[in-house]
């Protein structure tokens, strides 16, 4: 069992407003180190929910949760806040970066924050996602003043700069044209085989989903396939 | 390495937003300034109002009033509740007026340390005779040379000198107004007229004028032994003893000590003068009132501009939480804003109150004495600024900072 990176079990939620209604209704998964896995499923089928309980951020479940061997379910926000900082890497579904700062800057951050690294380790790693990700031309302009695909990549760097042992993508690549998608995708493919990274990715996009190692389908808050 | 991250965040909220971060500052910066301004201006309205005072007051005065005796000896023989008694047109004899051992009791002063300086007076009204002018007014027999060290007289004399009186003894200084009311110069002689009905012929040595026009227009100096001669009392003999001490708000434990000793009215210049003293609180009192208003109202502006900022930040303050950033750090982020803002407020309103009460002090003010409007300046202002205006900010940072710090990131980002 050493092999597996992220294991949940039986994992139920709730949301009770308007209304009480349950999104996920015992949901368990196992996934292995250096595993490609995508989640498919119909629009509200509660595959974003799902990964908000997954990463860290959302505490409010029933059921267990464990990465790296961590049982991190009962943990602080505090104590989760550092967990996520080094161990995972978030893509949203709307590519949240912070607007005043810079391409560059909006990268560096959590490294900085980890501050494993040197802040010059760290900009000559985060240059290299940028060229990686055809970016380089815009690394000193303000995030706000990106187009929407330029912004997701940004945001792809910017999981990807601590080397997290988990990446997850909400829709990593679904602002992209066929071109950055694929260059995204084989970007994740790499770490998943070179640097044995588990990546999760939610998605619409068939093509992608064939890509990956193993495709998991949601419908209604449950796994069907 | 992780203080500097929040650090550096911390600094691009600031610059990104440059209109909120100078009115920010700009409030602290009134603040600050209108606090130094008005407590340097109060104080020096103090002290030239002290200044005045003193030129005619010293910090304790010890006299011997004549009191009115309460003392019935009649009642007190026929103490029995039967007896009704009358007493008519009932005079008080004066047993004592003046202070008759000055010698033992200024050795006794002298002795004491917070003591500086010692004077005896004797102060006596007088009808002033010059042809057919004639003017009532006061003459206070002085010490010459201790006189001096209390108000400073040789400075105030601007025609004559006042030493003079110490050699000439039927010398006499007279107030400017009185001198001109009475068509009188250095060197002429005037006529005195005494209570008693002693008349005395005397010099005029010098012409003094002081910043209180009612001292100028009745008043006149002699050497104190010419005075005892006129009123033909003892070389003991004073109406007032006058003492300096070192700080003149320490009054109390020096009258507290020698009260018991010294068998007439002591009295400290706090109580002779409570108006004094009052007036002097209230504009204290206002000084403090105005200049906390504003930092109040500074405080508020900054607060309100925090808040601000965390709404509109709201979405980033969740990514920064979601890639690892506790509360702790989210709250250091936004409390050192507000620690920046203080900080720069605060030189910037030194150095701006400073300016204003230095513009303030040259504005002409030709009034009693002064020729333009007071400042004093005193270190204990500036810090209490300082520190009021790095309070007041941390304060308006405070709570902001920590409903940021308590902000739940899914929520946000879910959308
Ligand atoms: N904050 C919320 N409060 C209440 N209900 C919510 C909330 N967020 C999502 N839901 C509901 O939970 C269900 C699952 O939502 P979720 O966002 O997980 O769907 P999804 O599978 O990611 O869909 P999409 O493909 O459109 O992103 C939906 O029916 C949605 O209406
Ligand atoms: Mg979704």
């Amino acid at each position: 069992m050493e092999n597996t990176s992220l294991k949940v079990k039986n994992l139920i939620k709730y949301f009770h407003d308007p209304t009480t209604f349950q999104v996920l209704k015992g949901v368990s998964i196992d996934v292995n180190k250096g595993e490609f896995l995508s989640i498919v499923g119909k629009s509200g089928s509660g595959k974003s929910t799902l990964l908000y309980v997954l990463s860290t951020m959302d505490t409010d479940y029933e059921g267990t949760l464990e990465i790296n061997g961590n049982i991190l379910t009962g943990k602080s926000q505090n104590e989760l806040s550092t967990f996520r900082n080094e161990h995972i890497g978030f893509v949203f579904q709307f590519h949240y970066l912070l607007p005043e700062f810079t391409c560059l800057q909006n990268i560096m951050i959590p490294a900085l924050k980890l501050g494993k690294f040197s802040p010059e380790e760290i900009e000559q790693k985060a240059y290299e996602s940028l060229r990686l990700l055809d970016l380089e031309d815009h690394a000193l302009k303000k995030a706000n003043k990106l187009s929407g695909g330029q912004q997701q990549r940004v945001a792809i760097a910017r999981a990807l700069i601590n080397s997290p042992s988990v990446i997850m993508g909400d829709e990593p690549t679904g602002n992209l044209d066929s071109l950055n998608a694929r260059a995204v995708q084989d970007i994740f493919k790499e770490l998943a085989k070179s640097y044995g990274q588990t990546i999760i990715c939610v998605t619409h996009d068939n093509d992608f989903a064939r890509n990956t190692d193993r495709t998991i389908e949601m419908k209604d808050g449950l796994i069907i396939n | 390495m992780k203080k500097s991250v929040n650090r550096q965040i911390a600094q691009v909220h600031l610059t990104s937003k440059w209109g909120q971060t100078v009115v920010a500052i700009l409030g602290v910066t009134f603040g600050v300034s209108i606090y130094i301004f008005m407590n340097s201006f109060m104080n020096g309205v103090n002290k030239t109002q002290d200044d005045m005072a003193f030129t005619s007051m010293s910090h304790i005065r010890i006299y011997n009033e004549d009191n009115v005796h309460p003392f019935n000896p009649v009642q007190s023989f026929y103490n029995s509740s039967q007896t009704l008694f009358n007493i008519r047109n009932r005079k008080s004899i004066q047993y004592s007026d003046g202070i008759k051992n000055t010698l033992g009791i200024i050795s006794f002063l002298e002795k004491q340390n917070e003591v500086t300086n010692v004077a005896c007076h004797l102060d006596f009204s007088v009808f002033f005779r010059s042809g057919s002018k004639k003017i009532n007014g006061l003459i206070s027999g002085v010490e010459v040379a201790n006189e001096d060290k209390i108000f400073n007289d040789s400075q105030k004399v601007i025609q004559g000198n006042w030493f003079d009186l110490n050699y000439r003894k039927s010398g006499i200084i007279l107030g400017k107004v009185l001198a001109e009311n009475l068509g009188v110069k250095v060197n002429d002689n005037i006529n005195i007229l005494t209570s008693d009905g002693i008349s005395k012929n005397l010099l005029v040595v010098g012409i003094i004028e002081t910043s209180i026009k009612e001292v100028d227009k009745s008043k006149a100096y002699i050497n104190i032994a010419s005075a005892r001669q006129i009123l033909s009392k003892n070389q003991d003999y004073a109406s007032d003893i006058l003492v300096n001490i070192k700080d003149k708000e320490k009054t109390e434990p020096l009258i507290k000590r020698i009260v018991p000793v010294i068998p007439y009215q002591v009295e400290s210049w706090q109580v002779a003068n409570q108006q004094l003293v009052a007036m002097t609180q209230i504009r204290n009192i206002l000084a403090i009132a105005v200049s906390l208003a504003i930092l109040l109202v500074a405080g508020f502006g900054i607060y309100n501009i925090m808040n601000m900022t965390i709404n509109e930040k709201i979405k980033e303050i969740a990514i920064l939480k979601a890639m690892g950033f506790s509360g702790g750090d989210i709250k250091t982020i936004f409390l050192s804003q507000a620690v920046i803002i203080g900080i720069v407020g605060d030189i910037l309103g030194v150095l701006l109150g400073y300016f204003i009460s230095m513009s303030v002090n040259q504005v002409p003010f030709e009034i009693a004495g002064l020729k333009t409007l007071p400042i004093q300046f005193s270190v204990e202002d500036f810090i209490l600024a300082i520190a009021f205006g790095v309070i007041t900010t941390l304060l308006a940072g405070y709570f902001p900072a920590s409903k940021a710090s308590k902000i739940d990131p899914v929520n946000i980002i879910r959308g």
